[in-house]
């Protein structure tokens, strides 16, 4: 037994703190949940460790993931900060763009601001697009914004200056003499953040970092500091939006990388299970009670996007900060049912969520639900709902089912149930192909890989309707997301505007810019502890055609950009841009505009332990009536998935039970097991 | 809430609603990220929707200009009476922007392609997008003409394409007739690849539900629209609306205004506009017609003042009609003018949503910066000696609502997710620098909600160019409601050497390298008397510098101690209550 056998993962959201334990050593998995504690999170934490009964002592590795920054966003709950410009610049962030995401709407408004107008603070001095020198900083300016911080209490500064990204020198002039000033405050430069250009995007991404710095910096302490009174010797990092952890001290210098940390993980675990049985294309589906998740993993990554709305596209604040870009439809098993004023039949994104929940938990609910749907079809097990915490109350279902979508469309009682599902399962499947199509990829050429309570129940549906062949259910689905954060690996992604045609003449500037990045995502590694065997970096450059304005994100090899391989990276760049938009021009100039490196620190896996072989055959271990759509309903083999053994072969119809969760074969489907007890779903597979 | 209906499964409705939805949304996707034209990336200077074979508007994409709404109809049926002998072939490409059928500026290039469902024609994956240069005597195609032909290169109902196989004389064509032919032919390409999706996505939707299901569902779409527009007209109390207000001037017959008046008429679910009383169209580039015209004003307005949030289709339009006579500005003849079009469109239904203020208070703005227009940076860039030409959107204030106040720096009524470009983008591709981009302190029209602000922009010229800008209401300010003040009006100077106004309409203005523009642009009127407005409000306003301690005394009656943000209430109390016995 080794001497610290735990790997530990603590997920904070609003309502409760989740725990998810797994034993290295016996692959044993341990699970615990507390109601969230806003005065003092990590009271939430201490109440998870003593229900699974963890010791921190024995923990190697904790992992952490918490809504509080985006928390902190979405309440306006974050420190006074005020903001330093180039002079004539500090209603940048107020103007934004100028537009109006919403057509039609007079009643339009933009998010609140951050950062009022009279604590943000121009300055002279400015830079060409280059980084050249125009003007020098004037620094005698800036006493005014140290009185000013004192006046009005400021607890953070956020620094932007234009074209920064290209040379960071004033910023950091103005930082250091701030700081001095300013000892107590949180302050924040644009360079130190993200060197990418836009400056209103940049400057709302600092002032973001800025607004959440004090709050996440105080929490970050707090947490080192219950972790060393409890004993822990471990590393304990944060789950960032990248799909990748970072330590304590760059979680407080860059806060706002941790802001969309719960719903990434279980996406880490999908790119997990990419990389292990080397599917080129998955597709993560990820359904719970209010929603269903859906994400893109290409060559074991999942796809992240450079930027992210916090709070929405329309009302939402701009992040320069790498997303794993999750696509969330308001379909999940607490999904109402209801007629709109047309009389159409919807299906969410109006839920009823946890309370009161669906009819059939006798909760109170009233409006039906998909899970009423799924329940009056015998899909999912009314004696055995959540592990048979609750037995549902079926005929509550019935009766809502019937009176509020049965009989306003004249429909029989278990079309309508089927009827609520297929709208479900088409809005999914829509999303699902939206992620898909929008990459120019087939999802023909995809596996898909279901989790949360309700992936692995609607997933064959959602992968028939759009082509998908074959769908994976990990073991322990419910939990898998929360497992998914075991599976990070150390993240930081370094970007760099540099604007020029491409190929270059001579490459030695972009080459050096490229080993600065490289060099950068080392030290950041080297700093958290890890070996520089682990690092791997991978670059690549955005291009695009001169004269276009969105950018592909195409790979460079290590080492030095020669003319030889930058005619290859120009030619990779035209068959993403013909694989994605189905049409690209050889012919065409091309520009690089952003420098990229993903430095990562892998870690060491946990391995999911082995299941045994089955001697004889396998036999269902119940039947039951179970509808499908055509058919009405049929008797139907019942599995127990505690009982599945590796190689065993289920044909659909059939359902595969177990707590949390149930998988459900349609006709045609043919399931086996793996060596670990993974299903592997093959869409029609009997025919083939 | 309405009895379902019972003629259609709901379960399949729902199913190919949301499926033809998110098929617009995917061929808009693919116009953005594979357009070459920035006002197709960043402006979303377009339309992409699906009509049917008789040209009805099945669903339209959600980012598109507001100005295009349910658009593309009259040009598709122009296209189907061009090709009545010839008809369409699978593969085909057609191609329209002329004035007779289209009525709106030239750049605006319709490109539909046909798809067939067992042999018959089925629909039109259809997307209008503005072309950065099509001709005509500037840069950018649009300046002060007295006449279409100057304006460009004309396509009425082209086959680019036929069965696939691109006209290469027509391609040589449109090369011929532009500044720009690898920017047009980009996205021209882009236009095209969106619309073969779209054939695609709409194929696999009717092999799956047959054509008889997908075309009832359709139908019931429409069917569900129109419920929706009739009981939103329907709470609007019966009566005729009218209001009025006046453009600068035509661009050639310097300050004479142009007088726009409008009636709306309320009948039950039915709204009528009355055009009878525009005016007669104008010798410069104001007119429009056609699709363009009227029929855009109104239902642009319709939309605004309905149902803004639903899908579109024909069928929310259904309860609309609308009378004008030949020859106004929103009907001219099809030789006109028409580069400016939408600088009168704007106005307008800016008009019509004024018109209905005393129907429906609560649902209505006071006027906006109502401007379109935009200054323009052209000429050769010495950096890498290639030709340049900027699109800025302006943006401005729009005016306060019963209970808010006006956004500030937004773009126009007529434009929706549209970007302004960066400081630092700009300065990449053009030969500028930008001095400033700050809000304009005490611009906003004055009232118990203060209208929204306008901007103050300052250019340096880094090389010799030329500069051109087309902006109105320059004399009849963004109005006030209900007791509000107007917003401030654009201004132009420019500094070479001292500082000069520029006219608001000017094309050619030759500029030098170290020469300075600064656009002050215009802000929204207010809503109610400024007297009413809540003390502190003015206060936080003047702390924030949108509004001045001279103009809270002046406007809003708030007086403040000597040198200090301190509210002094007695001369307040006293200033407002004669500002409200003087009315002033």
């Amino acid at each position: 037994m080794v001497n610290r056998p735990f790997l530990l993962g603590v997920d904070i959201g609003g309502t409760f703190v989740d725990l998810v334990r797994f034993d290295l050593d016996s692959g044993a998995i341990a699970v615990s949940k507390a109601p969230s504690t806003p005065d003092d999170l990590t009271a939430g934490i201490r109440a998870c460790l003593d229900k699974s009964e963890t010791r921190l002592a024995e923990v190697d590795t904790l992992f952490h993931g918490s809504t509080m920054v985006i928390n902190t966003i979405v309440e306006r709950s974050g420190a006074r900060t005020g903001l330093v410009t180039t002079r004539g610049f500090r209603d940048v962030l107020e103007i934004g763009r100028g537009n109006r995401p919403i057509n039609y709407d007079l009643f339009y408004e933009k998010p609140d601001l951050l950062v009022p107008r009279h604590l943000r603070f121009e300055v002279d001095e400015r830079l060409d697009n280059t980084g050249r020198e125009l003007i020098p900083v004037d620094l005698a300016a800036l006493d005014a914004v140290v009185a000013a911080a004192g006046t009005h209490g400021l607890e953070a500064i956020a620094i932007c200056f234009l074209h920064a990204y290209a040379n960071p020198a004033h910023e950091e002039e103005v930082r250091a003499y701030l700081q001095a000033a300013l000892p107590d405050l949180f302050i924040c430069a644009s360079n130190e953040v993200v060197r990418e250009w836009r400056e209103f995007e940049r400057s709302s991404t600092t002032v973001l970092n800025a607004y959440v710095g004090p709050r996440v910096e105080r929490y970050v302490r707090r947490l080192e500091e219950m972790n060393a009174g409890l004993g822990f010797a471990g590393r304990f990092y944060l789950m960032q939006s990248s799909g990748g952890v970072m330590t304590p001290a760059r979680a407080k210098r860059l806060p706002v990388a941790m802001v969309e940390s719960g719903p990434v993980s279980g996406m880490i675990g999908a790119a997990h299970v990419c990389q292990k049985f080397a599917y080129p294309l998955l597709i993560g589906f990820d359904m719970g009670g209010t929603t269903a998740k859906t994400a893109l993993i290409e060559d074991g990554l999942p796809s992240v996007s450079p930027v992210y709305y916090v709070g929405g596209y329309a009302h939402g604040y701009p992040l320069l900060s790498p997303t794993v870009e999750v696509v969330e439809v308001g379909t999940g098993g607490g999904s109402m049912a209801w007629i709109d004023p047309t009389g159409a039949l919807k299906v969410g994104p109006r839920s009823a969520g946890s309370e009161p929940g669906p009819v059939c938990v006798g909760n109170g609910g009233t409006e039906p639900t998909v899970t009423d749907a799924n329940a009056l079809l015998g899909r999912i097990n009314t004696a055995r709902y959540l592990g048979g915490e609750i037995s549902l109350d079926l005929e509550g279902a019935r009766a809502a089912i019937q009176s509020k979508v049965a009989e306003p469309f004249g429909l029989d009682l278990h079309q309508a149930a089927a009827g609520i599902l297929t709208i479900a399962d088409s809005n999914m499947s829509l999303a699902v192909r939206g992620i898909t199509l929008e990459k120019g990829l087939d999802p023909r050429d995809a596996a898909m890989i279901a989790f949360g309570g309700g992936g692995p129940l609607h997933a064959m549906r959602v992968a028939r309707d759009i082509g998908i062949p074959k769908v994976i259910v990990p073991t322990y689905p419910a939990c898998f997301s929360a497992l998914g954060m075991l599976l990070a690996d150390l993240r930081h992604d370094l970007v760099r505007t540099f604007v020029r045609p491409f190929p270059l003449p001579d490459h030695d500037q972009l080459t050096a810019l490229l080993d600065q990045l490289r060099a950068e995502g080392r030290d950041l590694l080297a700093a958290a502890g890890v070996a520089a065997g682990d690092i791997t970096c991978a670059a690549a450059l955005d291009l695009r055609y001169r004269g276009q304005h969105w950018t592909l994100t195409t790979p460079v090899a290590d080492g030095p950009l020669t003319e030889e391989n930058a005619g290859a990276v120009r030619a990779h760049f035209n068959r993403l841009y013909e694989a994605r938009y189905g049409h690209s021009f050889s012919h065409l100039e091309t520009e690089v505009v952003n420098l990229r490196v993903v430095a990562l620190g892998r870690r060491r896996k946990p391995a999911f332990p082995a299941l045994s072989r089955r001697r004889g055959g396998l036999t269902p271990d119940a039947t039951r009536k179970v509808y499908f759509d055509g058919c009405g309903f049929i008797e139907t083999p019942i599995y127990l998935r505690e009982k599945l053994r590796a190689g065993d072969r289920i044909a659909g119809p059939a359902i595969v039970e177990e707590a949390d969760s149930t998988t459900l074969l349609f006709a045609g489907d043919a399931a086996e097991v793996d060596e670990i007890g993974f299903i592997t779903v093959h869409i029609d597979g009997d025919a083939k | 809430m309405m009895t379902p209906k019972l003629s259609l499964d709901p379960i399949t409705l729902e199913v190919v609603r949301n499926s033809l939805i998110a098929m617009v949304n995917e061929m808009q996707e693919n116009l953005v990220r594979t357009a070459y034209s920035p006002l197709a990336a960043e402006v979303k200077d377009f339309s992409v929707s699906l009509v049917d074979a008789e040209g009805n508007a099945i669903a339209q994409a959600r980012n598109g200009l507001p100005i295009f709404v349910a658009d593309l109809g009259t040009t598709v049926r122009a296209g189907l009476a061009a090709f009545a002998d010839e008809g369409f072939q699978p593969g085909d490409v057609i191609m329209a922007n002329d004035a007779k059928t289209n009525g709106q500026h030239l750049n605006n290039i319709a490109i539909y392609t046909p798809l067939f469902v067992d042999g018959e024609l089925f629909a039109f994956p259809a997307i209008r997008s503005h072309w950065i240069d099509v001709g005509g005597n500037v840069p950018g195609s649009i300046s002060l003409t007295r006449e279409v032909f100057a304006e460009g290169i004309q396509f009425p109902s082209l086959k680019v394409y036929r069965a696939g196989v691109p006209d290469q004389g027509i391609l040589r064509l449109i090369r011929a007739n532009t500044r720009f032919p690898e920017l047009n032919m980009g996205d021209m390409r882009a236009q095209i690849s969106a619309c073969r999706l779209g054939e695609r996505r709409l194929a696999e939707l009717v092999s799956r539900y047959g054509k008889a299901v997908i075309t009832a569902c359709v139908q019931r779409i429409w069917d569900d629209a129109e419920a929706l527009s009739r009981d939103a007209v329907a709470a609007i109390p019966d009566g005729e609306y009218s209001a009025e207000c006046f453009l600068d001037d035509d661009g050639i017959d310097i300050g004479r205004a142009i007088p726009l008046k409008v009636k709306v008429i309320v009948a039950g679910s039915e709204m009528t506009m009355d055009y009878s009383e525009m005016p007669p169209q104008t010798v410069g580039p104001y007119n429009s017609r056609g699709g363009g015209g009227a029929e855009t004003v109104s239902r642009v307005a319709f939309k605004y003042l309905t149902c803004p949030l639903a899908p579109i289709s024909e069928g929310a339009f259904r309860n609309l009609s609308y009378t004008v006579p030949e020859g106004t500005i929103i009907s001219a003849d099809e030789t006109a003018g028409i580069g400016r079009w939408s600088t009168t469109i704007v106005s307008t239904i800016d008009l019509i949503i004024k018109a209905l203020h005393p129907a429906i208070p609560e649902r209505v703005k006071a006027g906006d910066l109502d401007n379109i227009g935009s200054g323009n940076f052209s000429g050769q860039d010495p950096r890498h000696d290639r030709r340049f030409l900027t699109f800025m959107p302006v943006l401005g204030g729009w005016g306060a609502k019963h209970d808010r106040d006006g956004l500030s720096a937004v773009v126009s009524l007529v434009q929706g997710d549209v970007h302004y470009l960066p400081a630092e983008v700009q300065e990449h591709l053009y030969p500028l620098r930008v001095r400033e981009i700050a809000l304009r302190a005490d611009s906003g029209g004055p009232g118990r909600q203060r209208g929204g602000l306008g901007t103050r922009v300052v250019h340096e010229a880094l090389a010799d160019c030329e500069y051109r800008a087309y902006y109105d209401r320059t004399l009849d300010p963004p109005w006030g409601l209900a007791g509000g003040r107007p917003g401030k009006v654009t201004r132009t100077t420019v500094w070479a050497g001292e500082e000069k106004e520029l006219p608001a309409k000017c094309q050619g203005y030759g500029l030098a390298a170290g020469h300075i523009v600064t656009l002050r642009s215009g802000a929204g009127g207010g809503y109610g008397p400024p007297w009413e407005r809540d003390i502190a409000a003015v206060r936080d306003d003047v702390l924030d510098g949108y509004v001045s301690s001279q103009a809270a005394g002046a406007d809003y009656g708030v007086v403040f101690e000597a040198g200090s943000l301190e509210v002094d209430l007695q001369a307040t109390e006293a200033l407002r209550a004669r500002m409200k016995s003087s009315g002033a």
